[in-house]
């Protein structure tokens, strides 16, 4: 394999295909013209598809909902690269830890917001019932391996889930096997549930901190935690990136096209944006996750063979992205219809689709990362964004766990080079 | 004070016959009179112009997580069946004592008129109904077509949480009459045929035996089938396609096409007792029998060694 071909890959949005922070105006060409009306017409679809659904009998509100937060989420993906093994790349590989700060960004504000509705959800702590839906989960050895698998799997597949999904609009095509494999890693997560169940899991604590320490505590304990993370981080970041310089010294369209279609937006501001959709989606529907469609799919289709027990034990009395088995389309399979498109759009909007090259090589690996991640998510009930984002919002002892975890298998899969592989 | 609050035209013809039958047109038993003073089922319209009624208390009980948190009819309290309303480590109904400190907390007093609605057709609500009625409130009601009607006709929910002040209610002994047990109902039943009516409200393959549970249910017995000598009503020839109740003169034919017509007690079952219990809500409370609600139902029937069962499947050693 060509070394162009590796870099391509393996830079993707390093390289030419993210400008990045510029504080140069770029030209508006015929092109762009052409691209931004396209990426326009795809929001209307999205927008008029949502209304359609909310129309419809049989999906609804809830599932024309999910499609806008999906699509609010492609957006914000795509423009804050919001990548967790780019960002855990970046301050492991380079020691540019400026895009981690949006990870801390987003759970901060998703945190204040889930304080806002676990008060009213949830009001008296006292008890030792949980918040209605929110990913609170058991800490166990269990979820330690799948937070270090998770990790491994990013590394070799080259994004998280969540990744692999947006730059499906940016015309990734190592999404795909990665994609795939992850399915095939859900089936095996299912295979060894049981298992993993009685060994580990059934036994584990569910730690929530507000049963400690009520919400105002544990809100200022998150926040604490999530200052000293980040001074560590800034400390850590010897070759960081700047915040972005505005475009201009005034505002005028060409500038404000630069900064939402072209320039990568700023770390902190991404984050921002995240913590509130989050927020607002467990307000409405349910925790913002990106595998639950996955899963579900996965389940069904191994349960019609035959290769997976029907019975999962526990699994109904956990919370998380569980799979259900069904042959109809869940809120979040429209939630993921659109991050695509939406992904896809941006990408669009700002010249950034390109079809990445694909090897036999590259592809196989990211369908064994891929099988890691599928495989980790199920037993860990979520991903990056299930388990560790909505998570610590959550005041979940597994979100943090999931962190830490997810964070040292990176950081394993990198030393070990398995990204250049 | 409150009248019977049926706004459907032909529900005032059906009870103006009814009121003829009872009048002596046929001889109904004593006990076929409504226990409750008012009628049991409210519309959704009556229960908007109450809701801030300091006399009606609202009470949700819903089984999927969240549904309640992300908006509920104003002023209703959440009920959890699994926690609230059953023993979670004796299989009973909640206790007296435990019910009524639940109550009370819920504002509900003495001569309250307790509202119920909840999702799954009212299922479970119809269960909080029983057991409002098991320690002795007066006047109980369901909402006609529970939350999804409610939703559908694109009335208000609100996320605000009430705050009630606490209630006076005080809870009566149980009320055996209307809860069936297996040892003092269900077997003299089944051996003295014909003195019972035995009501299955499950599916026909459950009842025939062909499968043990309904899909996606786990909680099985060894043995598929029904309890001898009960006709199967599945509970949704209840309601209508929109989940309110049908008429009750539809509800009175539906049961006589089965022979049953409230001449002798009823003892209504299902798997566990909760989608029985909105079968025994329409026989008892509106159409005014005497029935009982049989909670240890199938999972406990089907699994009791030495009891018979009627099984036209032959279907043997269910999870196999």
């Amino acid at each position: 394999m060509g070394s162009s071909v590796i870099s391509a890959v393996t830079n993707f949005g390093r390289g030419s295909g993210d400008s990045g922070t510029s504080t140069e105006v770029s030209t508006w060409s015929k092109g762009d013209s052409v691209r931004t009306g396209l990426a326009a017409l795809l929001v209307v679809g999205l927008l008029f598809t949502a209304y359609q659904l909310s129309d419809n009998e049989g999906t609804g509100v809830n599932a024309a909902l999910s499609l806008l937060i999906g699509s609010a989420l492609g957006i914000a993906f795509e423009r804050g690269r919001f990548c967790f093994f780019c960002i855990f790349r970046d301050a492991i590989e380079d020691r540019d830890t400026t895009p981690f700060l949006s990870i801390l960004s987003a759970i901060a504000v998703g945190a204040i917001g889930y304080a806002v509705i676990f008060g009213q959800f949830l009001p008296d702590t006292s008890s030792d019932r949980l918040p209605p839906n929110a990913h609170i989960g058991p800490v166990s050895t269990a979820l330690i391996a799948a937070g270090l698998a998770f990790g491994i799997g990013m590394a070799l597949s080259g994004a998280c889930i969540s990744g692999h999904l947006y730059r499906i609009g940016q015309g990734s095509l190592r999404a795909y096997p990665a994609l795939f494999g992850s399915l095939i890693g859900f089936g095996l997560g299912f295979k060894s549930w049981n298992t993993l169940y009685s060994k580990s899991i059934s036994d584990a604590p569910t730690t929530w901190l507000p049963h400690y320490l009520g919400y105002g505590g544990s809100l200022v304990l998150t926040l604490l935690l999530l200052a000293v993370i980040a001074v560590v981080t800034i400390r850590f970041g010897k070759n960081s990136t700047p915040l972005a310089n505005p475009v201009a010294t005034k505002i005028d369209l060409a500038s404000l096209r630069q900064s939402l279609l072209i320039n990568r937006w700023r770390p902190l501001t991404t984050g921002a944006i995240f913590g509130v959709i989050g927020t607002f989606a467990y307000l409405r529907i349910e925790p913002l996750g990106v595998t639950r469609q996955l899963s579900t799919t996965s389940r069904t289709y191994f349960e019609g063979q035959g290769w997976i027990p029907q019975n999962l034990d526990g699994l109904d009395l956990m919370a998380g992205c569980i799979a259900v088995v069904s042959t109809a389309i869940v809120n979040n399979g429209w939630l993921i219809l659109g991050i695509v498109t939406a992904s896809f759009a941006a990408a669009l909007a700002g010249n950034r689709f390109k079809f990445q090259q694909i090897t036999w090589r590259n592809a196989l690996t990211a369908l064994v990362g891929g099988m890691l991640l599928g495989w980790s998510s199920m037993i860990a009930l979520g991903c990056t964004v299930g388990v560790l984002l909505s998570g610590t919002q959550s005041f979940a002892l597994s979100g943090w766990v999931f962190f830490a975890t997810a964070f040292t298998g990176a950081w394993i899969g990198i030393k070990l080079k398995l990204h250049k592989l | 004070m409150f009248k019977n609050l049926v706004v459907r035209p032909k529900n005032i013809v059906v009870a103006l016959l009814s009121l003829g039958l009872v009048a002596g047109v046929t001889v109904a038993p004593a006990s076929a009179a409504p226990k409750n003073l008012a009628r049991s089922v409210v519309q959704a319209d009556w229960l908007e112009k109450n809701l801030d009624n300091p006399d009606v208390k609202i009470i949700e009980v819903s089984t999927e997580a969240g549904l309640y948190e992300r908006g509920h009819i104003k002023n209703a309290v959440k009920f959890n069946w699994y926690t609230d309303l059953v023993e979670t480590v004796n299989r009973d109904i909640v206790a007296g004592a435990r019910f009524q400190k639940l109550a009370r907390a819920a504002g509900i007093n003495k001569n309250s008129t307790v509202v119920l609605y909840g999702d799954k057709n009212n299922w479970f609500a119809a269960w909080g109904a029983w057991i409002f009625n098991t320690y002795g409130i007066e006047d109980v009601r369901l909402v006609d077509g529970g939350r999804v009607k409610w939703e559908k006709d694109g009335r208000p929910f609100t996320t605000v949480v009430p705050t009630p002040k606490e209630g006076n209610f005080v809870a009566t002994k149980a009320d055996k009459s209307i809860r069936a047990t297996l040892i003092r109902d269900v077997l003299p039943a089944v051996r003295k045929k014909g003195t019972v009516d035995l009501v299955d409200i499950r599916g026909a393959d459950e009842y025939n035996g062909k499968i043990f549970a309904a899909s996606g249910f786990q909680e099985l017995a060894i043995r598929a089938g029904h309890i001898p000598g009960a006709v199967n009503v599945p509970w949704g020839a209840n309601v209508n396609s929109d989940g309110t109740f049908k008429t009750v003169a539809e509800l009175k034919k539906l049961y006589a096409d089965k022979g049953i017509d409230g001449k002798k007690t009823i003892i209504t079952y299902c798997r566990i007792g909760e989608r029985s219990s909105l079968t025994w809500f329409v026989l008892s409370e509106i159409l005014g029998y005497d029935v009982k609600n049989y909670d240890g139902s199938w999972t406990e029937y089907g699994n009791g060694v030495g009891n018979p069962i009627n099984n036209p499947a032959g279907t043997i050693w269910g999870a196999a």
